[in-house]
C-alpha cells in the first residue's frame, strides 16, 4: 500500500508543486513591482528587476485621479447588492428546498439560467431603463443590476444547503406550532449558516470584480473601480504605473478576502458544483 | 405532508426574489425584444421605427456574427480542454498525502487567479505580453515575440489567460471531488491494482462527474460572457482575431449605437445560452430533487 | 466650399451682440461674468496634451469668474460612447467635445446650439475681440461647424505631420525628409530598415486610429475617397485602390504587429530611435523632444507630410467644443463664457506655450516661437486640407467601426485591399441608404 503511495518521488512532487504557486503569484509581483516603478523605468526593455521603489503612482492614483471613491463605491455596492440577494434569496432558496408546488423545477431552473446571461444582453436595456427612470450614474442601480447574477448564486447554494439538512427536524417544531418562517430562521438557517457565507463570499466577489455595467451606467459618482482602471486607456500614452498601482489597489483588497475565505469559498465550489 | 404549505405561505417566501429578479432581469430582456424589432439607433432617436424581423434577419445572415460566435466556441474548446487537463494533475497531486505544509500554500494560490478582477488580468497581460518591455518575453530567453500584434498570437494569449484564471477552479472542483472517494474504497483499489489509471477512471472518475458537469455548465456559460478581460487586453483586435460574441454585441451597441441590431444579437446570444444550459442540466443534472 | 457664408452669418450675429453691449464702457470676463458666479459647467476632457495645458489654466478662469468647471476625463475611444449616452438621457453635461467626425451627429440630434442662438441670447457674455476670423478657416468650419451653421469654437487642434530623426536620416544618406510617400516607399524604406530599426511607422490599431491614421491617411493622397458624388463608395475606384495597396506596399518597412499599434506605441517607438518616420498628430511634439519622454529629442525635426500623386492631403482632426441644449439657462451661458474664453486669442499664447495647439492665425505670426518646431508644417497643413478627410456625416460612428474592422483585416493579409473595399462598401451603402440619403430624404453633406 505505502509502495504504491510513494511511487511519485518526493522531489519532483515539490517541484511540481513549487511550479504551481510561482504560476499562480507571479503575475501579481509582476503587477505590484510594475505598480512602483516610474513611467520611464517601467518602459525600460528588457524589464528591469531591481530599481528604486516609488509610491508616486499610487499617491498619483488615489489623490489626483479619485481612484479612492471609486474604491469606495465599489465597496458600498458589492456590500448592499450582497445583503439584498441574501434577503430575497435565503427565503425562496428556502421554498424551493422545503416545499412543494407546481412549477418548482422550472423556478429553479430559471433562477440558474440568471448566472449564465451575457451582462450585455441586459446593459442596453437596463441603460435605457434606467435613463427614463433617472437611474443612471446611481449606486441603487448597480445594486440592483447585480442581483441578475448575485440571486442566483445564493439560490443555487443556499437551496443545496437546505436540502441537506434533515426533515426532523421542522417536524418537530411544527407539531409545536411554529410557522414557516420561524422554522426557516430559528432552526434551519443557522444550520445553513456554511452555505449562506460561501453564497454571500460569491456575490461579493462577483459584484467587487463587474466591469461592463459599470461602465455603462456610472459616470462620475457611482463610478466603481474597474470601470476606472479602464479608464486610464488613452491611446495617446500608456501610464503603465499608474494603470497597475490601480490594478493593485483593486485586486488587493479581493485578494485578501478571498485568502481569509479560502476555506468557505473551497467548500462552496464542493456545494454549488459537486453536490 | 411533509412541504405541504398554503399558496400564500410560498409566495411569501419566494415572491420576493422573483419579483426582484423579474424587475432587473426580465423587464429589460422584453425592453430588449422590443428595440431588437425596431430600427433602434441611440444618434437616431428620432428615427425610431417598426421594422418587423430585419435585425434578425441582418444578425442571422450576417458571417461575422457567426464568425464571433464560432471563434467563442473555439477558445472553448482550446481552453477547457487544458483547464480540465491542467486542473485534475493539479487535483490529483494535491490529493496525494504528505507535503502538508507546501500543498497548504498550492490550495491558497490557487484562490488567488480565480478572485482577481478580470479586467485587471487583461491589463496585467498588456503589461506582461508586451513585445519589447513585457516579462514574458524575457522569462522566454529574450524572445522577440509579438504577441499583442499577431492574430494567432494574440488569441494564444487570451487563452494563456483564461487557462490561467479557471485552472484553479477546476483543480479545486475535482479536489473536492477526489476527497469525496471514501478512504476504504481507494485503498481497497490501490491493493488491487498498481495502475493509477484504473483507479483514477473505475473508482476516482464516478465521485469527479457532478464537479465536472459543473465545470462544462459555468465555463459554457462565462465564455458566452467573456468580455472583460479581452476588452482590456486586446479591445477584439488585431484585425478580429479576439473579438468574441460578448464583444462584438458590445461594439455593434456601445460603438456603432445600433441598439436594434446589437438586441437582436443579444437576443440570439441568450437562445442559444439558454437551450445549451438546458441541455446541460436536463441531460447531467437530472438528480435534481 | 460653404464657409463663406457660415463665417458671414455668423460674423454677423457676432456683431449684433457686440454693438448691444459696445456703448459704454469697455467689456470686461468679469462683468460679463457676474451674473453667473457659482454655476458649474460639466465638460469632457480626454487625457491628452491640450487638455492638460488648458486645465493648468483654469485656476485664473475660475477665480475671474466664480465659473466652477467640472472635468469628467475619459480616454478618447470612450469619449464619444459616454458623451452621446449623456444627451440621449437628458443628462449633466453643459458642453459637448466633438471630434470632427461627431459633429454632424450632434448638430442632427439638437444636443447643441448653434454659436449664433447662444449669442443672440446672451449678448452680454459675447467677448467684442472674440475675432472669430482670426480662426484658421478651415479648421473653424470643419471643427466646429455644420451644413453651413456654426456650433462649436476649435479648442484641441490636430493636423498631421511629418515627424523625422534628422539623425537616423543623415546617417543613411538622406539630407532632409521624403518630398513624396513614393519615395518614402522606394528610397526611405530599404535604406532604412536594418538592424531591428524601421523607417517608418503607421499606427493602424482597430480604432479610429485605423480609419483616421491609416486608412484616409492612403486614400487622398492617391486621389482616393471614402464617397463618390453619389454618396456610393469610392474604395473600388483605382486611386483608392492605389492608396490601399500602397500602405501593403508600405507595411514591409513598418515594425511588425503594425496593426497593434496605437499612437502611444508609434510615438514611443520613434522617441525610443528605433523607427524612423511617423507621421502624427501635432500633439505629440512635446512629447518626442522632452528629454523625459524621447532619448532622440534633438534629432528630432518635422515636416508636412508627404504628398501623393494627388497632393500633400495631410490628415486633419480635432475637438471643437459647444454649447449644450440641455443645460439651464445659466450652465448654457457660463458655458459660452469658458468656450470663448478657452479658445480666445488672448489666451492661445499661453495654451500653446503650455502644450496646446490653438487654431488662432494670429498667435503663429508672433515672434519667439522657434522653439516650437511644428509651426511652419502646421501652418501649411491648415491652408488647405480635406474636411471630409473623414466623412463628417452623423453615419460615421457606425461606418468607421466597419472602416476598422475591414482595415484591419486588409493589411493583415485576411482579405485583399479589392475584397475588403468591396466589403467596406456595401456596409458603408447600407448604413447610408437607411439613413435616407439615397431616397433624397436627407441632404448629402459630408
Amino acid at each position: 500500500m505505502a509502495a504504491a503511495r510513494t511511487q511519485s518521488p518526493l522531489w519532483g512532487q515539490i517541484a511540481l508543486l513549487i511550479v504551481i504557486i510561482a504560476v499562480c503569484v507571479f503575475p501579481f509581483y509582476w503587477m505590484v513591482t510594475t505598480s512602483l516603478k516610474t513611467h520611464v523605468v517601467a518602459l525600460e526593455a528588457p524589464p528591469v528587476w531591481i530599481f528604486e521603489p516609488t509610491l508616486a503612482n499610487y499617491r498619483e492614483a488615489l489623490f489626483e485621479d479619485g481612484v479612492l471613491r471609486t474604491l469606495i463605491n465599489s465597496l458600498v455596492i458589492a456590500i448592499c447588492t450582497t445583503g439584498l440577494a441574501l434577503v430575497l434569496g435565503v427565503p425562496a432558496a428556502f421554498a424551493l428546498a422545503r416545499f412543494e408546488f407546481r412549477g418548482k423545477k422550472d423556478l429553479w431552473f430559471w433562477f440558474i439560467t440568471n448566472r449564465m446571461v451575457s451582462p450585455i444582453v441586459l446593459a442596453l436595456p437596463f441603460f435605457l431603463i434606467a435613463r427614463n427612470l433617472g437611474l443612471l450614474d446611481k449606486h441603487v442601480t448597480l445594486i440592483l443590476i447585480y442581483l441578475t447574477f448575485n440571486l442566483p448564486i445564493v439560490i443555487w447554494i443556499v437551496t443545496d444547503q437546505f436540502r441537506g439538512i434533515p426533515y426532523d427536524l421542522d417536524e418537530a417544531a411544527r407539531l409545536e406550532g411554529a410557522s414557516q418562517f420561524r422554522i426557516m430562521r430559528s432552526i434551519c438557517l443557522p444550520l445553513a449558516m456554511p452555505g449562506v457565507a460561501v453564497s454571500a463570499i460569491f456575490s461579493f466577489i462577483f459584484s467587487w470584480n463587474e466591469l461592463m455595467f459599470g461602465l455603462i451606467l456610472t459616470r462620475t459618482d457611482a463610478k466603481t473601480a474597474p470601470a476606472m482602471a479602464v479608464s486610464f486607456m488613452e491611446g495617446y500614452n500608456l501610464p503603465y504605473g499608474k494603470i497597475m498601482a490601480t490594478s493593485t489597489l483593486i485586486v488587493i483588497p479581493v485578494l485578501i478576502f478571498a485568502l481569509l475565505a479560502s476555506k468557505q469559498l473551497v467548500r462552496g465550489l464542493t456545494m454549488g458544483a459537486v453536490k | 405532508m411533509r412541504g405541504k404549505v398554503s399558496r400564500r405561505t410560498i409566495f411569501a417566501f419566494i415572491g420576493p426574489a422573483v419579483i426582484g429578479l423579474a424587475m432587473v432581469g426580465i423587464a429589460p430582456l422584453l425592453y430588449a425584444l422590443w428595440t431588437s424589432l425596431h430600427f433602434f439607433n441611440l444618434t437616431k432617436l428620432k428615427k425610431v421605427k417598426f421594422i418587423g424581423f430585419e435585425n434578425y434577419w441582418t444578425v442571422l445572415t450576417d458571417e461575422v456574427f457567426w464568425q464571433a460566435m464560432g471563434r467563442t466556441m473555439f477558445l472553448l474548446g482550446t481552453a477547457l480542454p487544458l483547464q480540465l487537463a491542467l486542473g485534475l494533475g493539479i487535483a490529483l497531486v494535491l490529493h496525494q498525502p504528505g507535503l502538508t505544509l507546501i500543498k497548504t500554500l498550492a490550495r491558497l494560490s490557487l484562490v488567488l487567479p480565480m478572485a482577481t478582477t478580470y479586467a485587471v488580468v487583461g491589463l496585467l497581460g498588456q503589461v506582461m505580453f508586451n513585445q519589447k518591455f513585457g516579462v514574458v518575453n524575457q522569462l522566454m530567453g529574450g524572445a522577440n515575440i509579438n504577441w499583442i500584434g499577431d492574430p494567432e498570437n494574440a488569441f494564444v494569449m487570451i487563452v494563456f489567460w483564461d487557462v490561467w484564471q479557471w485552472t484553479p477552479f477546476v483543480a479545486l472542483v475535482l479536489l473536492a471531488g477526489l476527497t469525496m472517494v471514501p478512504g476504504e474504497i481507494e485503498e481497497a483499489a490501490r491493493l488491487e491494482t498498481t495502475s493509477k489509471w484504473t483507479v483514477l477512471r473505475y473508482v476516482q472518475l464516478p465521485f469527479l462527474i457532478p464537479g465536472l458537469v459543473a465545470v462544462l455548465i459555468l465555463r459554457t456559460a462565462d465564455t458566452l460572457k467573456l468580455f472583460d478581460m479581452v476588452f482590456t487586453l486586446t479591445r477584439g483586435g488585431p484585425g478580429s482575431s479576439t473579438e468574441f460574441i460578448s464583444l462584438m454585441i458590445q461594439r455593434v451597441g456601445f460603438r456603432g449605437f445600433d441598439q436594434g441590431l446589437a438586441s437582436a444579437q443579444a437576443i440570439i446570444l441568450l437562445i442559444i445560452t439558454i437551450i445549451l444550459a438546458q441541455i446541460y442540466i436536463r441531460v447531467f443534472y437530472k438528480e435534481v430533487n | 466650399m460653404n464657409f463663406r457664408k457660415l463665417m458671414a452669418s455668423t460674423a454677423m450675429a457676432a456683431t449684433m451682440a457686440t454693438t448691444a453691449v459696445a456703448d459704454g464702457h469697455g467689456w470686461s470676463l468679469k462683468e460679463a461674468a457676474a451674473p453667473y458666479a457659482g454655476t458649474t459647467v460639466d465638460v469632457v476632457f480626454l487625457l491628452r496634451p491640450g487638455y492638460e495645458a488648458i486645465e493648468a489654466m483654469l485656476p485664473a478662469f475660475e477665480e475671474e469668474t466664480g465659473i466652477k468647471i467640472n472635468i469628467i476625463k475619459h480616454p478618447y475611444e470612450n469619449a464619444l460612447g459616454e458623451q452621446v449616452r449623456d444627451f440621449v438621457a437628458g443628462g449633466d453635461l453643459d458642453i459637448a467635445l466633438i471630434d470632427l467626425v461627431w459633429i454632424g451627429n450632434f448638430a442632427e440630434n439638437d444636443w447643441i446650439l448653434p454659436l449664433a442662438d447662444v449669442q443672440a441670447k446672451f449678448p452680454d457674455a459675447v467677448d467684442p475681440d472674440l475675432d472669430i476670423d482670426d480662426f484658421f478657416p478651415l479648421v473653424l468650419n470643419a471643427f466646429g461647424g455644420w451644413n453651413e451653421t456654426l456650433y462649436g469654437l476649435p479648442f484641441d487642434n490636430y493636423s498631421g505631420l511629418m515627424f523625422y530623426n534628422s539623425c537616423m536620416l543623415k546617417e543613411a544618406g538622406f539630407d532632409g525628409p521624403p518630398e513624396t510617400w513614393q519615395q518614402l516607399k522606394d528610397e526611405y524604406g530599404p535604406a532604412l530598415t536594418k538592424d531591428g530599426k524601421y523607417a517608418f511607422a503607421l499606427q493602424s490599431k482597430r480604432n479610429e486610429t485605423q480609419s483616421a491614421d491609416s486608412f484616409a491617411r492612403v486614400l487622398w493622397p492617391f486621389g482616393g475617397s471614402f464617397l463618390n458624388d453619389e454618396f456610393k463608395s469610392n474604395l473600388l475606384s483605382e486611386e483608392s485602390q492605389a492608396g490601399l495597396q500602397f500602405r501593403q506596399d508600405l507595411m514591409q518597412y513598418m515594425p511588425d504587429g503594425i496593426v497593434a499599434y496605437d499612437h502611444a506605441e508609434t510615438v514611443n517607438g520613434f522617441a525610443q530611435g528605433d523607427i524612423a518616420m511617423i507621421t502624427e498628430w501635432s500633439a505629440f511634439y512635446s512629447t518626442v523632444v522632452s528629454p523625459e519622454t524621447s532619448t532622440v529629442a534633438d534629432c528630432v525635426e518635422i515636416a508636412p507630410e508627404p504628398m501623393g500623386p494627388a497632393g500633400r492631403k495631410p490628415a486633419l482632426g480635432g475637438f471643437s467644443l459647444a454649447v449644450a441644449a440641455q443645460a439651464d439657462d445659466a450652465e448654457q451661458a457660463a458655458a459660452y463664457l469658458f468656450i470663448q474664453w478657452a479658445t480666445s486669442k488672448a489666451n492661445a499664447r499661453e495654451y500653446l506655450e503650455r502644450g496646446g495647439v490653438p487654431a488662432r492665425q494670429s498667435v503663429y505670426v508672433e515672434d519667439g516661437l522657434e522653439d516650437f518646431k511644428f509651426v511652419p508644417a502646421l501652418v501649411e497643413s491648415w491652408q488647405d486640407g480635406v474636411p471630409e478627410f473623414r466623412p463628417r456625416f452623423a453615419e460615421w460612428p457606425e461606418i468607421t467601426e466597419i472602416v476598422q474592422e475591414w482595415g484591419t483585416k486588409m493589411m493583415l493579409g485576411e482579405v485583399t485591399t479589392v475584397e475588403g473595399a468591396e466589403e467596406i462598401g456595401t456596409r458603408m451603402e447600407a448604413v447610408l441608404e437607411e439613413a435616407g440619403y439615397y431616397s433624397g430624404e436627407k441632404p448629402m453633406a459630408q
